[in-house]
């Protein structure tokens, strides 16, 4: 294929478009109000929407292998509360933190247990732990209120800083960079996009389809975990409908960035923009002294624009682009292969084996 | 080039298609292109893949606007600007994706969009199928399909039932062109014949149809004329009567090919006696529930055993059991002397089994990766560091290798494979499974939807896998296809296996064709199908 155009390339990664969309979204909010890209603004909106970047993570890796989470708001809820619960109770602060994550990643197990091997369908599977998860919180709050915790450290993990840098801060960049690498670059992430473009191919090609399910609802269960646990950190108090409706601001963000619902499409990247953009919104919006009650509408409202917005550029603009120089209509990919046709097929089979390459990276 | 004027040219024209011409985006589709069509006359379109028929089927459905040129339907000019006035002008088309609705039944197929209605509280509200039921019943009948039948949805039936209700839906209106696109694929061999009497008997009743086919060896006996395409332009227009296949792919691919049917044996390499061979495969008594029973198989190096029986014999459901695709209520599979318990497909591959599944596009490629991708997949350590950290070098090369040995045509092995012709995505398939360095390799179907150039570079690659000693297990509808790749053929029915036939490429070189492919045919459906 000739190369198309350096601007088609770029927009052709997935979460570009709304990488674009994001960055023009700070510059207005900065010339609306100026306070906006205030340093400490910044890293307090930031440190509020990292739990929700977290969780936006988690579903985009269900989504990308071609399933759904709705499980990871109201998980994300209890692992504060079970954090929380350990801390009053008196534990260490590692002994916390190891609570919150394994409450996370046992639901996250249980979710991918239900769903890869008794093959019970994963909206119905994740909308049962949601509610469970839930109601275990509303349980647990009722035991002992869930605050009060004195454990030299804990505010630290949302309010300190490593390296200069807010621990928050610190802790999302190494998972996400850890994510990154896990899904571009790695043998798992590979047979992750295979399973979510087509699981029965996926099958058929030697991919162990349900090993990966399990994987990715149990890495979304424990990204719920740490979100928890940060959530529990920053609040002080955990609540007991904590959580409810996070699912969705998640799954919108994940949407929003470029995942693709139907699975296979995406990147980190993307939902890291689709969730930073989410957090951007909100707070433009409450600095420009919007009433909160319409934030919920504009949202929903930029949602869907994000979404047809980042469709469009990648069909309308890509397309035109693509065309002009590369194969991607059939005809043109048709009449390619005819012209080769002609070709005398003299060169086509010398002796059909593995390549000797191959071989020996086999070893 | 000059073809004998035959009686049939003599019949009127019914369609004539002059001087067409479509570009897309700076690549010429069709150049000038021509078609003549006689009344009542069955007329094949033939050509390889882009050689600018589905571009031609286009136009004349309405789907696409020609940049240039006439159409003539019976002595008129017309302009074919949609689907709808293609019909109404008289042109109707039978996709190879069958276009009818599941969940209705026949009859509402037949009038959907067009349904006769009755007029409640004067106005025209409610359906009247008592009068769409009693206009199409008789022409239902001819085509096998009863009245009771009539209501029930589409769904219950299989692929030739639905051929025949799509040839019902256009004869109920007036239709003196059909188009049928590949009408044979997904039927049986006897199914087939059904549907070519439907094809005659819609001749007699004076439609022209316009046939495509990748089967040649269909054409005679059945099509009066064919006319060839290549590169957009129309080679020829030739009297069935007077050619021959080899004639036909001289046309369509300018160079004389391989064989192509008739049972040519060139390429296939003649085996020792089995005794003194190795065998790679055993597996003894595999059954699944009552759906596959006791079936018993060995298969040597070198070898390639094929598995003959109609739909729903239990042939994919068989090697779904080897790939460890679906699981196995008894039997043992040993390869190369191992016991292997095949948990998942996963382990089969591991073990040294490897499949190019049946149905490309849903369980072959992995259509929004890359060919490198795609042949990387089912090896991924071979394209990796440290068992884990893919290298997109290494696969780049891996492709790069395997596009060289197998003749995989795309410009670029890291673009989408969904956008490769089926026989180039057929291929990296076959790379895929190579690059796992399979002690077994199964075929199933490997040549469906494939023109039929690249069916003979499948057929190449099949038979050099076996010749450099591997081992292979091959399904093929096509029984000609079947009987010319195989060593032995064993022939399965309801789940079991009921017959072998061995030393066919001796029995071919004998000239025995006919008899070993009436032999094969005899015992997958004895007591089925006459």
């Amino acid at each position: 294929m000739k190369h198309s155009s350096p601007f088609a390339r770029i927009m052709s990664i997935p979460g570009m478009p709304m990488t674009v969309v994001l960055i023009v979204s700070v510059i207005v909010f900065q010339l609306l109000n100026p306070v906006f890209l205030d340093g400490r603004t910044v890293g307090n909106y930031l440190t509020n929407g990292i739990p929700i970047l977290l969780l936006t993570l988690g579903v985009s890796i269900v989504i990308i292998g071609g399933g759904i989470d709705l499980s990871v708001g109201t998980v994300a809820g209890l692992s504060a509360g079970t954090t929380m619960f350990a801390l009053v109770n008196g534990a260490p602060l590692a002994v916390g933190i190891a609570v919150g994550c394994g409450t996370g990643l046992l639901f996250g197990l249980v979710n991918g247990i239900l769903v890869a091997y008794l093959r019970i369908n994963d909206f119905i599977v994740t909308l049962a732990t949601l509610n469970i998860a839930a109601g275990l919180l509303v349980v647990l709050s009722q035991v002992q209120p869930l605050q009060g915790v004195t454990v030299p450290g804990f505010s630290e993990l949302t309010k300190g800083s490593v390296f200069g840098i807010p621990t928050s801060f610190f802790i999302a960049g190494v998972v996400f960079v850890i994510a990154h690498l896990l899904l571009a670059k790695t043998i798992v992430g590979r047979r992750l996009y295979a399973t979510g473009i087509s699981a029965p191919a996926s099958n058929v090609a030697g991919v162990s389809v349900p090993h990966l399910r399990l994987f990715t609802f149990a890495a979304s269960g424990l990204l719920a975990g740490i979100a928890g646990v940060l959530f529990a950190s920053r609040l002080g108090a955990v609540q007991a409908f904590l959580g409810i409706g996070y699912e969705f601001i998640a799954i919108a963000g994940a949407v929003v960035g470029g995942i693709t619902l139907a699975g296979g499409g995406g990147s980190v990247w993307a939902a890291l923009v689709g969730g930073l953009f989410l957090a951007t919104l909100q707070q433009g919006l409450r600095i420009n002294n919007v009433d909160p009650v319409y934030f919920s509408i504009v949202t929903a409202v930029a949602i869907v624009f994000g979404v047809v917005f980042e469709r469009q550029v990648r069909r309308v603009i890509l397309r035109a682009a693509l065309n002009r120089t590369a194969l991607s209509t059939n005809d043109r990919g048709r009449s390619a292969d005819q012209h080769m046709n002609e070709r005398q097929p003299a060169e086509r089979v010398a002796a059909v084996t593995a390549p000797e390459g191959s071989k020996n990276d086999a070893k | 080039m000059t073809y004998p004027a035959k009686p049939t040219s003599t019949r009127s024209l019914m369609l004539e298609v002059r001087d067409v011409t479509k570009h897309y985006e700076g690549v010429t589709a069709l150049d000038h292109a021509g078609l003549s069509l006689g009344a009542g006359e069955i007329h094949a379109l033939l050509g390889g893949n882009g050689a600018g028929k589905s571009t031609l089927i286009s136009i004349l459905s309405g789907v696409t606007k020609p940049d240039s040129g006439e159409i003539v339907l019976g002595g008129e000019m017309i302009s074919v600007s949609g689907p709808l006035a293609a019909m109404s002008a008289g042109i109707s088309t039978i996709y190879q994706e069958l276009s009818l609705v599941p969940a209705l039944s026949v009859l509402d197929n037949i009038y959907l969009g067009r349904e006769l209605k009755r007029k409640t509280l004067g106005l025209p509200l409610t359906l009247d199928r008592r009068r769409m039921e009693a206009d199409v019943r008789d022409l239902a009948a001819d085509f096998g399909v009863t009245s009771s039948e009539l209501r029930q949805p589409v769904s219950e039936f299989g692929a030739l039932k639905k051929r025949s209700i799509e040839i019902i839906k256009a004869l109920a209106f007036d239709t003196k062109v059909l188009i049928l696109d590949e009408p044979t694929s997904g039927l049986e061999e006897a199914e087939r014949r059904v549907l070519f009497s439907h094809m005659r008997s819609m001749r007699d009743r004076g439609v022209s149809l316009i046939w495509v086919t990748h089967h040649l060896e269909e054409l005679f006996g059945l099509a009066d004329k064919a006319t060839v395409f290549k590169d957009g332009r129309t080679v020829g227009t030739v009297d069935i009567a007077s050619t021959s296949v080899g004639d036909l792919i001289g046309l369509m691919f300018g160079a004389a090919q391989e064989e192509f049917g008739g049972g040519d044996t060139r390429k296939i390499t003649h085996l020792e006696p089995s005794h003194k061979r190795r065998v790679v495969l055993s597996a003894r008594n595999l059954s699944r529930g009552s759906a596959i029973r006791d079936v018993c198989l060995e298969v040597h190096e070198g070898e390639i055993v094929g598995l003959a029986g109609l739909a729903g014999a239990g042939r994919t459901e068989v090697v779904r059991l080897l790939m460890g695709l679906d699981a196995r209520t008894a039997g043992t599979v040993e390869l190369d002397g191992r016991r292997l318990s095949l948990r998942n497909s996963t382990a089969a591959y591991r073990a040294g089994i490897a499949m190019l599944p049946e149905d490309r596009k849903q369980l072959g490629i992995l259509a929004d990766l890359s060919t490198a991708q795609n042949i990387s997949i089912s090896r991924l350590s071979t394209v990796a560091s440290a068992g884990f950290w893919m290298s997109r070098r290494k696969e780049r090369a891996l492709a790069e290798d395997y596009r060289r040995q197998l003749g995989i045509k795309t410009p670029n092995v890291e673009a989408r494979i969904g956008n490769l012709s089926g026989g180039n995505q057929q291929k990296a398939i076959v790379a895929r499974c190579l690059n796992t360095s399979p002690k077994l390799l199964i075929f199933d179907e490997p040549t469906q939807g494939i023109d039929v150039s690249a069916k003979v570079e499948v057929h190449a690659l099949v038979r050099d896998y076996a010749a450099n000693g591997g081992a292979a297990i091959l399904i093929a509808s096509e029984i000609e296809e079947l009987l010319e790749l195989s060593h032995r053929v064993l022939v399965m029915k309801k789940g079991q296996v009921v017959g072998e036939v061995r030393d066919i490429p001796a029995a071919i070189e004998a000239g025995d064709f006919s008899r070993i492919k009436s032999e094969v045919l005899t015992l997958s459906a004895a007591g089925q199908i006459s």
